[in-house]
């Protein structure tokens, strides 16, 4: 346990350089697509981060290529790090989604740092096979800090004992206790990021996300996640520290970072020097009402790709099939469906599954626009 | 409350007496205990907090502190929860009713806070992901209790890290359909109780972390598989239960068995409207009233409306509430109106005193049409067929669906109707 938090601690503070090669990034400013289909033909040709990993820059030159044309398909690890949800796509239908998403939700679990913990986020065979079987790895963060209580851990904010007075506004504060856990924090994701980056595997790198909240939807809204709850300014210099730590005290240079938009929330952005990529979570995930906000989106954000970060069946409505949402217009440049707990569990068939079932996927592999990871494998030699 | 005491002691000498007593009616409750039912089903409680049956102030007139109300139901899934809520704010009518997980019956005691609010508004039944087959309610001295822990105390940290250690000996009167009752105190907002086994793993998942409120939290034993679990699987100490939580205080743990008989007559009780299957194109067929107190309202989400165009039109079907200014009117039948009459005269921004209806967007409760006054439309007796011609009003209505709102009426049908 010792040599394993020594480990993790070294890699941390030590710039890995390991695997990290920069790629050249060309100045090219011509367009990543012919428009066919409303979306931007101002797309960025180069990543954020000058230092990119050629891996990143790759996968980055894909996805303007298909911009437009076909959309990416995805899924999300059930609760943690694995691909449960993506097998679950595979038995279904016979075909892997490209995109697997994990979640550094559970960090104060992990076995390098915790000796009762339940998994080990050292541990990134799941990832490092996904990326050689064509696939692309992602990553988000359900930041998870001490509740009020003392003892159980939570994003949501409030001062209930269940909920976190963790302040974003002290945290970005040099020398409060705040900033401490969260470069605490910060040094132990890096740690596990870099274990990718030294596999040469690039990161769709979405933190920070949905940080808004419904604060911009209507009167009396506000942020669900404690890094909004102190409003945007603070959020951006949040999100500017973590790019700083992660890019320049870390070198982490696998990274494409995705920024989560809310809607109607410009003043969250980051900046365009520190985004790669605007997303969008929806759960009311109907074609008309998609296809508006990807046009807003593509609108206000006219040189990144707009991506459906995530989605599915909402409490109130059941997600559009993929080839609606396509036909209505949407050309989001990925979509990523979110995992039932329960169907992983065994409480209920596959038809019921609460996000996307079977129907759905298979209607988005007959659609014709959807892209698989056997084809993506193709498309990354 | 004399009363009741007589009758559970005449209970020992004839089992069926409660049974008869219970058929005679007095003032607004019934003498006697025994479960009657006060609302037959049944009702779905589909997915997403949408739906809620309110069972009316009147079917509690007789009931007392200590009385339960007991909800039978079928259909529900793994995730399913249920929820007595305040038809004031749609709020748990306690703490501990807000929401909570279901594994089969589920039941509610009433408090000196709950009294109140049953005997004034009644009690709305919600949550998700089951369906309602009826509501009981059986008298305080239709139930007994033996205790069978007495601590001593344990005061639950907010760190889930207490337990009180139970013994299998204490269940060995324990039969399927009896409740656990855990009585509590110094509860504080956000407690919480799990029911373990020896090994520390949850009975079921209604107990892993059930919110916990007033003075005591019941878990009625649904199944056999329960009764094995507590008075047979044991460690060499012999315990079988470990209960655990976080702000609150254990303080002694009673069996509580329903001794009463079933009233069998159902002519008071409130029944549900009937479920109907929607056929093609309608969005919305049964009864649902909107009283003349504003209070009611129906949201239809925007799923129906994604291929919508300006050529498309909703046509609402009602009819008038009884008490309503119009209501012993028969002549509201809306099947023999010829088409020219099909279109309410609009008012803009004055709801006039008769029976009215308005179209608003989701949230911001405007107009449909975006207009901050909204538009009343009279209701005549004719379907109302409102046209989606108006763009601002199309592009709301495949955004985000719509709200009717309105007064004086029972509305029965709502179609989305393809114009040519």
């Amino acid at each position: 346990m010792l040599s394993a938090v020594c480990c993790i601690a070294l890699a941390c503070s030590t710039p890995a350089a390991e695997n990290a090669e920069a790629a050249p990034q060309t100045d090219d400013q011509t367009p990543a697509t012919e428009n066919p289909s409303g979306v931007s033909t101002r797309i960025s040709s180069k990543l954020v981060n000058p230092h990119a990993t050629a891996e990143a820059v790759k996968v980055y030159d894909v996805l303007r290529r298909l911009y437009g044309k076909k959309a990416l398909s995805g899924t999300v690890a059930h609760v943690n790090w694995n691909i449960k949800e993506a097998e679950n796509v595979h038995a279904w239908t016979g075909k892997w989604p490209v995109i697997n998403v994990f979640d550094y939700i559970q960090i104060w679990a992990s076995k390098d740092v915790n000796p009762k913990g339940w998994l080990d986020y050292r541990n990134v065979d799941d990832a490092v096979n996904w990326w050689k079987e064509g696939g692309i790895v992602g990553c988000m963060w359900h930041w998870n800090v001490k509740a009020n209580n003392g003892s159980d851990m939570t994003c949501t904010p409030g001062t209930e004992p269940s909920q976190t007075s963790f302040s974003p506004a002290r945290a970005i504060e040099e020398g409060t206790a705040e900033n401490r856990q969260l470069l605490k924090d910060l040094d132990q994701v890096a740690g596990y990021l870099v274990l990718l980056q030294k596999q040469g595997i690039p990161v769709l790198w979405r933190p920070l996300h949905e940080a808004a909240g419904n604060s911009t939807e209507y009167e009396g809204g506000k942020a669900w996640f404690w890094w909004g709850a102190d409003g945007p300014e603070v959020y951006v210099k949040l999100w500017r520290l973590m790019y700083d730590r992660f890019v320049n005290h870390h070198k982490l240079n696998n990274l494409i970072w995705i920024w989560n938009s809310q809607m109607n929330d410009p003043e969250w952005y980051p900046g365009d020097e520190y985004v790669d990529i605007v997303g969008r979570d929806n759960y009311y995930a109907l074609q008309y009402p998609l296809m508006k906000e990807f046009r807003q989106l593509t609108q206000e954000y006219p040189t990144k790709l707009i991506t459906l970060a995530e989605c599915g069946n909402g409490d109130e409505v059941k997600m559009s099939k993929w080839s609606k949402i396509w036909a209505e217009g949407s050309r989001w440049s990925w979509f990523m469906t979110w995992y039932d707990y329960d169907y992983n569990e065994g409480r209920k068939d596959a038809a019921d599954h609460q996000f996307a079932n079977p129907e759905w996927w298979q209607d988005a592999w007959q659609s014709g626009v959807v892209v698989d990871r056997e084809e993506m494998k193709g498309l990354l030699k | 409350m004399n009363k009741h005491i007589i009758t559970l002691s005449l209970l020992f000498v004839c089992p069926l007496f409660s049974t008869v007593t219970a058929l005679l009616p007095l003032g607004g409750g019934w003498v006697g205990a025994s479960e009657r039912t006060i609302l037959i089903g049944p009702k779905t409680i589909g997915a997403g907090w949408k739906d809620n049956v309110v069972i009316k102030a009147e079917q509690f007139a007789g009931v007392q502190v200590g009385d339960i109300i007991t909800v039978y139901n079928d259909r529900a899934k793994g995730n399913a929860q249920g929820a007595f809520q305040d038809p004031k704010d749609w709020k748990g009518i306690a703490q501990e009713y807000g929401y909570f997980g279901i594994a089969g019956p589920f039941r509610m005691t009433v408090t000196e806070e709950i009294l109140p609010k049953l005997k004034e508004r009644g009690v709305a039944i919600g949550g998700h992901d089951y369906r309602i087959l009826k509501v009981t309610h059986t008298p305080a001295a239709d139930i007994v209790e033996k205790t069978v822990w007495r601590g001593p105390a344990k005061l639950m940290k907010d760190d889930w890290s207490v337990y009180a250690d139970v013994e299998a000996s204490a269940f060995k009167d324990l039969h399927v359909g009896d409740g656990l009752r855990f009585h509590v105190s110094r509860v504080q907002p956000g407690a919480a109780i799990k029911l373990c086994d020896f090994t520390y793993n949850a009975l079921d998942a209604s107990v892993n972390g059930a919110p916990v409120g007033g003075d005591a939290f019941t878990y009625y034993v649904t199944a056999p598989a329960t009764i094995v679990q507590l008075t047979q699987l044991k460690n060499a100490e012999g315990i079988s239960m470990r209960v655990s939580g976080k702000g609150y205080r254990l303080d002694k743990i009673g069996i509580v068995q329903q001794v009463g008989g079933v009233d069998e007559d159902e002519t008071t009780a409130q029944r549900c409207p009937p479920e109907y299957i929607l056929g093609p194109g309608e969005l919305f067929r049964g009864e649902k009233e909107f009283p003349m107190d504003w209070s009611g309202n129906l949201r239809i989400t925007a799923e129906a409306f994604q291929e919508c165009t300006e050529n498309d039109c909703l046509v609402i079907s009602y009819r008038p509430l009884s008490n309503s200014p119009r209501g012993g009117e028969d002549s509201l039948s809306s099947g023999d109106k010829d088409d020219t009459a099909l279109r309410p005269s609009p008012q803009r921004g004055e709801r006039g005193e008769g029976l009215v209806l308005s179209l608003r967007e989701q949230r911001k409760w405007h107009d449909l049409t975006g207009a901050e006054e909204p538009v009343w439309y009279d209701l005549d007796g004719s379907d109302l067929v409102y046209m989606l011609d108006n763009p601002v009003a199309l592009d709301n209505i495949k955004t985000k669906g719509f709200v009717l709102t309105g007064r004086g009426f029972v509305l029965t049908k709502i179609e989305l109707v393809k114009v040519q």
